[in-house]
């Protein structure tokens, strides 16, 4: 179990389901959720690069920690955002908000 | 010399940044007092980076790359935020109490994008622009009544976030095949590993969060809603200064590589054609005219991109020329929309009628701006057009040239649509004079000065960008 290739194929399927969860998703919450599985995927990526091929020790550590400071980040700005959007609209659903035709 | 003064044009914008956030603690902040902050301090930024154009050098460990390249793009950055900052004088669209958050934002936002033109390291790449992103996406939902337009702000941010995602984890394989974080050796190493079918998904995954940026075809998704559900003043400000980051990181990253990597030139050309053409054809539907706009930018993207992918240095400086008529051109249309709606709301193109009558000023601006656009000469836009055909026929890409041309006809269709509502068409109703005030009309004149005199003498320019594309591949 403990080879490269466990960590990246668990790396993948972690991204790939949060692909599809923004995809799919139709509620706001659980989009920003599936956006933190996707960056958690790369996370593990880094992390799993760093300990079996790096020639730099700690370099892909230290990504993962920005990345986490920066998920964050994310989380707070877009939990502001829907909240702002929760009070206009009383649902934070997607398909009540489509009034703009993208 | 000291290693800080490298840094001093952020350093600048950092001390900006830093007397809006307290102003923005003050409890009665005057909005007239804080527009002729934000004029002054912008414009002092712009002086600030013009005295730093001959810096040279590397910070932070190699990370941050201080060249000609990066300084005329973080002039052109400093010069779109100062002329939007000029036309905030009458920042309708935002509650009177958010307006030092208002400025915050864009500095910072400003700030962060300076940084990415000069960031050389995958790791600062992804920081600064997230942090030029997180500023957008707290800037487009900032307006006021926006009932109508509430869910603008989230689109943007989830479609911003994944793209963002989806690049950070082409990164991760990047770093995987390479064992290393800077650009320049990442590049370098590209070619060897090019077999693994991990480096080329690394690649084109960590292609989105560029191509969020600029709006181009996959990604573009974002820009009309954002145009449209933004305040006047944010959507000028990401069409004109966060295009040019946008642009600067694309090249920075394709200008490193110089590598014959067909299939990849080849992914960038389709990329170029669905852009442009997918947006002059949806633009000549368009009633709003910052829709229209949007749909524009898609196209522009797409012809910047023509000069991007030929990857000799007269492609990078005849795509860094475009990127400084863009700028010139997009705004000026912008200050003209922002005036004639300067109760913040959304102008359709029909408001426009007899503008030539209203204010004879801004309906010239107008007229060149989109001449400009379309690529007439002897507007700056059309040399900027020619040098990236130009160049793009020097490599021989001559069916990718012929396209761009039929989309720059296509695209005139639709210009000559505003044109024509300025000037031939009645207005319905009265509307109300359009009050230009002394600042709009020195501005408007500088603009038509640019834009005529870049157009018809461009060989000053054209040695700068040539020097600055000189600079990035050194």
């Amino acid at each position: 179990m403990n080879s490269l290739s466990t960590y990246l194929i668990l790396a993948a399927m972690l991204f790939c389901l949060g692909l599809l969860g923004v995809l799919q998703r139709r509620n706001l919450i659980g989009m920003l959720i599936a956006i933190e599985l996707m960056l958690g995927g790369a996370s593990i990526n880094f992390m799993a690069f760093n300990r079996f091929l790096a020639p730099e020790p700690a370099v892909g550590q230290i990504i993962t920690l920005f990345v986490m400071g920066i998920a964050a980040a994310e989380a707070a700005i877009g939990l502001s955002i829907i909240l702002a959007l929760f009070r206009q609209m009383r649902s934070i659903n997607v398909e009540r908000a489509q009034r703009l035709s993208g | 010399m000291m290693k800080w003064v490298l840094f001093s044009p952020e350093l600048y914008y950092v001390v900006m940044a830093a007397v809006f956030f307290f102003m923005s603690l003050e409890r009665q902040a005057e909005p007239r007092k804080l527009y002729k902050w934000a004029v002054i301090l912008s414009g002092v930024g712009v002086l600030a980076t013009v005295l730093g154009a001959r810096l040279q050098g590397t910070l932070f460990f190699d990370a941050y790359r201080i060249d000609l390249f990066s300084q005329v793009f973080k002039i052109l950055i400093a010069i779109g935020t100062f002329w939007v900052m000029l036309v905030c004088s009458e920042l309708k669209g935002v509650d009177e109490r958010r307006h030092a958050e208002f400025y915050f934002l864009m500095t910072i936002c400003t700030l962060a994008m300076m940084m990415l033109v000069s960031a050389v390291e995958l790791l600062t790449i992804y920081i600064t622009l997230e942090l030029s992103s997180y500023s957008l996406f707290l800037l487009v939902p900032m307006r006021k009544h926006d009932g109508e337009y509430a869910e603008t702000g989230i689109k943007y941010f989830m479609i911003g976030a994944t793209a963002s995602a989806m690049m950070l984890f082409g990164l991760s394989y990047l770093y995987g095949v390479t064992h290393t974080t800077y650009v320049a050796e990442v590049v370098k190493a590209l070619p060897r590993v090019f077999n693994q079918p991990a480096a080329v998904l690394g690649l084109v995954l960590a292609l989105a969060g560029f191509l969020f940026k600029q709006a181009l075809f996959p990604f573009h998704i974002w820009a009309p809603d954002v145009y449209q559900g933004s305040t006047n003043q944010v959507a000028a400000y990401i069409a004109t200064g966060s295009k040019m980051a946008a642009a600067a990181m694309v090249i920075r990253f394709i200008g490193f590589g110089n590598a014959d990597s067909g299939y990849f030139v080849q992914l960038l050309m389709v990329l170029s054609v669905l852009s442009m053409t997918f947006g002059n054809l949806v633009a000549i539907i368009q009633k709003d005219i910052k829709r229209l706009l949007a749909y524009s930018s898609i196209a522009h993207a797409g012809y910047m991109l023509i000069g991007i992918l030929t990857m000799t240095e007269q492609g990078y400086a005849s795509a860094i020329y475009y990127a400084l008529a863009y700028l010139i051109m997009n705004f000026a249309c912008f200050m003209v929309i922002i005036k004639v709606a300067d109760d913040g709301h959304n102008l359709q193109i029909k408001e426009l009628a007899g503008l030539h009558k209203r204010s004879p000023l801004l309906a010239m601006t107008l007229m060149l701006g989109l001449f400009g656009l379309a690529g007439i000469p002897p507007t700056v836009g059309f040399t900027g057009k020619f040098l990236v055909f130009a160049a793009a026929l020097k490599k021989g890409y001559l069916i990718l040239v012929i396209i761009g041309m039929v989309n720059a006809t296509l695209s005139l269709y639709y210009y000559l649509i505003v044109i024509k509502a300025a000037y031939l068409l009645k207005p319905v109703r009265e509307y109300l004079p359009v009050r230009v005030d002394g600042v709009t009309r020195s501005l408007s004149i500088a603009l038509v000065v640019l834009m005529i005199c870049v157009g018809i003498f461009p060989d000053r320019f054209m040695q700068l960008t040539e020097a600055a594309a000189a600079a990035l591949l050194m």
